[in-house]
């Protein structure tokens, strides 16, 4: 990269090298920047583009969770939390990641984004669900993940890009 | 609609035959419901129209669908724009109005990959239908127009539009969500 340095200062100057790096900089920093939203929304697709293995998916999340949390299972009571393999469960985490897979799909739409957050801001605040599980769940999402990708998992843009969902539906 | 095919099989068949038949038939389709007249081929087919129309990536591809259907459903059926207030139909590019949008064709994308968990699939409708029942004033014929409006927009987006086995399926999940609302 230094060789490219030097080439691309060569031709463009040190002004431009300045601002060049300048970006590297702030991707590399994991703001959930346009190209994170990018990447995450491949990733995804690749998790819950094929719709037979959503379900499943979606158990090994929560499996995760109530393993990690075992008081979490108490707000899962209305959908019978205690028994993942049940259709009430299975039907409820299907609507969570549907709902997971609007915003990561409204990524690079960031005013229907909002309006979608808000949305889902006040189905939750109805719930009264704390915000210490979203940081749980997008930690077992950032577990379960790269179990259903066939290639790599970029997790510091799905920590940034997550925690923008996050922290709109907490609010 | 599984009466259709009850009337065929009562008329081969002798009296007291077709009667047990009959009553077997009636038992048949309600234990099984209408979501049960759209087969396993027709899920097939509704899967693969619907994989054709839906980005798996990107919003805009659905957004533009969806929008497509509600334009066409208010202008068939102008009395319902006022269910659609609180999510501000009166502008369609609004964000709340396209966040709208994304909901709903994001809710059929759910149910159409439930298809092959029928029991599951049970569990959501009936979700769907308490939601919209709490929300007030929609109808089972607003389902049947919303349907009428996907039978005519989808075909113009999706190639090989199966209008007969969509409609078998699509029948069934409005059914479903539409169970507990008034006529």
């Amino acid at each position: 990269s230094r060789q490219l340095t030097a080439s691309v200062s060569h031709k463009i100057g040190m002004e431009k090298v300045i601002i060049v790096l300048l970006g590297l900089v702030a991707l590399a920093s994991a703001d959930c920047g346009a190209l994170d939203r990018l990447k995450v929304k491949t990733e995804w697709a690749q998790v819950y583009g094929t719709s037979h293995q959503r379900v499943e998916f979606g158990q090994k999340v929560f499996k995760g969770l109530f393993a990690k949390d075992a008081k979490a299972v108490e707000l899962f009571k209305r959908v019978n939390g205690n028994n993942i393999y049940s259709s009430a469960f299975k039907a409820h985490a299907s609507r969570v990641l549907g709902g997971l897979d609007m915003c990561i799909s409204l990524l690079d739409d960031e005013a229907t984004l909002n309006a979608e957050l808000a949305h889902l801001n006040k189905q939750h605040k109805e719930r009264g669900i704390d915000a210490a599980y979203f940081t749980e769940f997008g930690e077992v999402l950032m577990d379960v993940i790269p179990d259903w990708l066939d290639h790599s998992f970029d997790k510091d843009a799905w920590s940034a890009c997550y925690k923008v969902i996050a922290d709109g539906i907490v609010g | 609609n599984c009466a259709g095919s009850t009337a065929h099989v009562t008329s081969t068949g002798q009296t007291m035959l077709r009667y047990l038949v009959l009553l077997a038939l009636a038992a048949y389709a309600s234990a099984l419901d209408d979501v049960e007249c759209c087969s396993l081929e027709d899920r097939h087919e509704m899967s693969a129209i619907w994989e054709k129309v839906w980005s798996a990536e990107f919003v805009g591809r659905r957004v533009q669908v969806a929008k497509a259907i509600f334009h066409d459903l208010l202008e068939h059926i102008p009395e319902a724009t006022s269910l659609f207030t609180r999510v501000h139909v009166e502008d369609f590019d609004s964000p709340e109005f396209t966040a709208h949008c994304v909901r709903v064709v994001s809710g059929l994308d759910n149910l159409i990959s439930l298809l092959e968990d029928p029991d599951t699939l049970k569990e959501q409708l009936h979700h769907l239908a308490e939601q919209h029942k709490a929300r007030g004033g929609i109808t089972k014929a607003h389902f049947t127009a919303i349907g009428h409006s996907f039978e005519r927009v989808l075909p113009q987006v999706a190639s090989c539009f199966n209008a007969e086995a969509w409609g078998r399926c699509f029948r069934g999940i409005a059914t479903g969500i539409s169970e507990p609302l008034p006529v």
